[in-house]
């Protein structure tokens, strides 16, 4: 029992004190005072993916420049809400690895769930999943890419690890607004 | 022609001191989002000019060209004056309150109080007028026949009664403590040096100062005590049904009821314009007085940030089973300890 009352007098010291209330605004203005963990993007800064992140597709080349994809069909039948769309042809003039390349392509973005199953299904390694992330437009044609865009090199390359913040320029014209990063200037993520 | 003077100089005060308060809510707004931002680990505002400077600016453009909606079924006469009488108390409690001693004007060698008046019952007055303020929110949710608006005029309304007593109580003690019921003899009372303060009267100034300033919290209706506009059950509570430059008006006055408290409490308990140590060089005492002015805001917002919303029961327990029986028990013990 006078165990108990003891107790009780700690508690109303305590309350009596705002111990609680004071430790609650210590912890407040600790954060308060700390270095904010907003990327400021899209207007200085953008965020820089690991290569494990899974973006836009790509396809890729061997060291000869010439196209990995043998049009195997292998990536159409893997994926699980039917968004890729191949089409073979035969070409002997050495544009790919075999005689026997895509004459299309194509994969429509806003069915594709980015799960990675092309790039397991591929015999290859013609197609994996990139590191672009930025798929806001205005209209429908842009979210269907082609062979011929998803050929292009990449803005990242491979050999950069990712995971840091690189410095960028928001640019706004007509056209379309985008993120240029420069990957010069980077640093590591403040968490 | 020196009684022409003296009145075109209260006018000017007047003018002057109403230009300040209906621009200091701009920095205040911009200011509580950046200490909102920032203990969330945020940025806060940052796009509209550097480091977001211009924000305020911005929202006053959009609250401006907002349409100004008055709900079907509403009456109409008491909505619309409903946020000119919760601003006109907030900026009528500023005629009491001294800013400083008096200066004297260089150029025409005029000497010039810091204050629009010294009332020798100043402190009644302030705590008349900004009773009155409570008008403004019950009536706001009156008249906007809408039920959310009608719950938090009511919780104003209760919460106003609950907490204006413990509030003048500490008032009394402070009143004890200083010998006068003029703001202006309760800062001359604390001169000299951080020991005079009434906060630092031991024992019973501190918990004066607490019984204020949670009487105070809960009287601007802020956080941990803002249930008159409960976000989280009300909707937005008593302004739920108001926009554009209605909306703003209550903003306005909230703001500057949050930077009268700051002002009471620093005349109150922390010397006014008195400096903390006395310091071989001079420092003009509107500097003290701006600073810890400056510090109880932004210790207003640092707790808005750092506490959750109270119950309405635990605020009517607060209110009545502790607030209270202690000013009660306090003012005991200051009467001893001052015969």
């Amino acid at each position: 029992m006078s165990d108990k009352k003891g107790i009780d007098i700690l508690d109303l010291i305590k309350k009596v004190l705002f111990t609680d209330f004071v430790k609650g605004l210590k912890v407040t203005l600790g954060y308060n005072i700390s270095k904010s963990i907003t990327h400021r993007y899209p207007d200085d800064e953008k965020w820089i993916p690991y290569r494990r992140f899974r973006g836009v597709h790509t396809l890729n080349r061997d060291e000869n420049g010439r196209e990995l994809c043998v049009a195997c069909e292998l990536c159409v039948k893997a994926c699980p809400t039917s968004c890729i769309t191949v089409v073979p042809m035969e070409d002997d003039t050495g544009r790919g690895i075999a005689d026997r390349v895509a004459k299309v392509w194509r994969v429509n973005l806003v069915r594709c769930l980015f799960c990675g199953y092309c790039e397991d299904a591929c015999p290859t390694r013609a197609v994996r999943l990139g590191r672009e992330y930025e798929l806001a437009c205005s209209d429908f044609r842009c979210t269907v890419r082609n062979r011929e865009d998803l050929l292009m090199p990449q803005p990242v390359p491979e050999s950069i690890e990712g995971g840091i913040v690189a410095k960028a320029k928001f640019e706004r014209p007509l056209s379309g607004i985008k993120v240029t990063a420069d990957l010069k200037v980077t640093k590591k993520r403040a968490w | 022609m020196s009684t022409i003077l003296e009145v075109v100089l209260i006018a000017v005060k007047v003018v002057v001191v109403t230009m300040i308060l209906f621009g200091l809510p701009l920095p205040l707004t911009w200011l509580e989002r950046k200490v909102a931002g920032h203990i969330q680990v945020r940025l806060g505002p940052w796009r509209v000019g550097p480091h977001g400077l211009l924000q305020p600016f911005a929202d006053m453009i959009k609250l401006l060209m907002k349409e100004d909606i008055v709900p079907d079924r509403a009456d109409k006469f008491l909505f619309t004056i409903a946020p000119l009488l919760a601003m006109v108390p907030a900026f009528a409690v500023f005629v009491a309150i001294p800013f400083g001693e008096n200066i004297v004007i260089p150029v025409i060698n005029k000497e010039v109080s810091l204050y629009i008046s010294d009332m020798n019952v100043g402190i009644l007055y302030i705590l008349a007028i900004s009773g009155l303020g409570v008008y403004g929110i019950i009536l706001g949710g009156w008249a906007s026949n809408s039920k959310y608006s009608l719950i938090g005029g009511l919780r104003s309304s209760a919460q106003m009664i609950s907490y204006e007593i413990s509030i003048s109580f500490a008032v009394i003690g402070v009143v004890m403590l200083s010998n006068s019921l003029s703001l202006v003899d309760i800062v001359r009372s604390q001169g000299g040096s951080l020991l005079q303060w009434n906060f630092f009267y031991l024992p019973v100034g501190p918990v004066w100062c607490a019984i204020f300033i949670i009487g105070s919290l809960a009287e601007i209706n802020r956080i941990p005590f803002d249930l008159p506009e409960d976000e989280g059950t009300l909707g937005a509570g008593f302004h739920t049904e108001y926009s554009g430059m209605k909306f703003a008006l209550f903003m306005l006055a909230e703001y500057v009821a949050m930077v009268s408290v700051s002002v009471l409490t620093v005349i109150l308990f922390f010397g006014g314009w008195n400096s903390p140590v006395p310091l071989p060089i001079p420092i003009p005492p509107i500097f003290w007085f701006v600073a810890k002015v400056a510090f109880f805001i932004y210790f207003f917002m640092w707790v808005r940030f750092t506490l959750p919303r109270y119950r309405y029961d635990q605020l009517m327990t607060i209110g009545w089973k502790i607030l209270i029986p202690v000013s009660l028990v306090t003012i005991l013990i200051t009467g001893f300890m001052r015969i």
